[in-house]
């Protein structure tokens, strides 16, 4: 329970002190992104923003604010991690994910990522519950049956395929964006990349649910045996994953100025985006 | 008389653009196109990517573009500049396409959806089935109220969107360097 209590506390902690740190990306009902204001009918309310005749062109209302500036204290961190990340993914993770992709024909590949998919249900499920999704948490559940069974053990996606099902990926660090939880800060995960503060307490509240992540007293549910093993299991993930999309990390890098603001804002816009949906 | 009539009206017909009823008619085939001409064995790589780009090129409006892209400083540059930054843009937007369409040789379009969310703006939603994802393009259509045509201003990737993306890109960039500077960038 150690680790549960830690956890909670720096949970409570960090939504404190991060509640008065909205000076980011001001989420008023007008800049909230451009999804929303896109999306909604009545869109008069933002033309009230200010605009002087000669300064508007008539998209202004649709995009964010240029000017507003980022609350972003990790950004030396951030910077550092970013490209360290960048000369991991280079030259460790690439090559040994083209190797693999080399070795292992993609059917079977594809098949893995599939079976990666349909165990984490156990997250997708609470998730989609804890929002009030509950045509989603029937989807996901019919999916997770029909998949194990029939898709023999999520190698398969019968539920995609023959009975267009669709998946709904929610995990905790939306459901936190759900309920009003601000993103917080920036942080660049060694390895795992662009977070937030938000998103990354999500992360560790999934790693109880995840059958792929050890936790000590959950054992008997969990797949893995010790750190060792969840690692070994989550580097499988990645490399299996990065080998089915070559090069999409690198024609994202040539649409860079500066690769760490980059990486950031369309990490944010992303999360945003499936916080709504 | 009657024949410069025809000619005319003839060459508006082929001109691009859209019109509103056909929107989701007239993108369907283009977007058909761009993946039949990725699938054809027989083009180059290059040659794809030409005929891809002139496929799209009627429909995404390059200066608009350009224009969102860098807000408020667009009003204070010179004609000149002006005419620049569009072109450097265009090609930047045009490699950036291209480029991306090579990763995903083997699409699948599946659903669409058309939105019409104001008089002047419509979106255009389409799934494409990747590998393991399905992701989720929508083009952003606004009207020209003068030639009473549709053009795309912007393009939402899986939920990002790719001129607000340059927008801020473009807006920290200048907070510290020049706007000669970006143009050589890009």
């Amino acid at each position: 329970m150690k680790p549960l209590k830690s956890l909670l506390f720096l949970f409570i902690i960090s939504i404190l002190i991060f509640q008065g740190c909205t000076t980011k990306e001001p989420l008023t009902p007008p800049q909230k992104s451009k999804q929303e204001t896109i999306h909604k009918e009545t869109l008069s309310h933002t033309e009230k923003v200010e605009k002087s005749p000669v300064e508007s062109t008539e998209f202004d209302n649709e995009f964010e604010e240029e000017e507003a500036s980022i609350v972003d204290p990790l950004s030396g961190y951030n910077t550092f991690m970013t490209s360290f990340n960048d000369v991991f993914i280079t030259y460790a993770l690439n090559p040994v994910s083209e190797a693999y992709g080399y070795i292992i024909p993609q059917p079977i590949r594809i098949g893995i990522s599939n079976a990666f998919h349909n165990i984490q249900f156990p997250i997708r499920f609470v998730n989609n519950l804890l929002q009030g999704k509950f045509q989603n948490v029937s989807d996901e559940t019919e999916r997770f049956i029909v998949n194990s069974t029939v898709g023999l053990a999520g190698l398969m996606d019968p539920a995609k395929e023959y009975m267009h099902i669709p998946k709904h990926n929610e995990d905790f660090g939306q459901t936190l964006g759900y309920y009003g939880v601000d993103s917080g800060f920036h942080i660049v995960l060694p390895f795992f990349g662009p977070s937030n503060v938000r998103d990354f307490l999500g992360i560790s509240v999934d790693a109880y649910a995840s059958p792929l992540v050890n936790i000590r007293g959950l054992e008997n549910y969990k797949i893995p045996n010790n750190f060792a093993q969840s690692t070994a299991i989550v580097a499988g993930y990645f490399i299996n994953k990065k080998s089915l999309e070559l090069g999409q990390y690198e024609s994202l890098k040539k649409d860079a100025l500066e690769l760490y603001p980059f990486l950031r804002d369309i990490y944010e816009q992303k999360r945003t985006a499936d916080i709504e949906e | 008389m009657l024949k410069a009539l025809l000619i005319i009206l003839s060459l508006s017909i082929t001109s691009h653009a859209i019109v509103e009823s056909k929107i989701q008619q007239v993108m369907d085939k283009k977007v058909h196109q761009v993946l039949n001409i990725l699938k054809n064995k027989a083009l180059s790589q290059k040659q794809k990517e030409k005929k891809s780009i002139s496929v799209m090129n009627s429909v995404f409006d390059y200066k608009t573009m350009a224009k969102i892209s860098l807000g408020k400083k667009w009003k204070k540059l010179s004609n000149t500049e002006k005419k620049q930054f569009t072109k450097a843009f265009e090609k930047k937007i045009k490699h950036s396409y291209v480029d991306k369409l090579r990763l995903y040789n083997n699409q699948r379009v599946i659903s669409k959806k058309l939105k019409k969310v104001k008089p002047t703006r419509i979106t255009l939603e389409n799934q494409i089935v990747g590998k393991t994802d399905t992701y989720k393009v929508v083009y952003l259509f606004y009207k020209d109220k003068k030639a009473n045509q549709w053009y795309i201003y912007d393009v939402h990737l899986a939920g990002v969107s790719i001129i607000q993306t340059y927008r801020k890109q473009f807006s920290s960039f200048l907070k510290t360097k020049s706007f000669q500077a970006l143009l050589k960038s890009l």
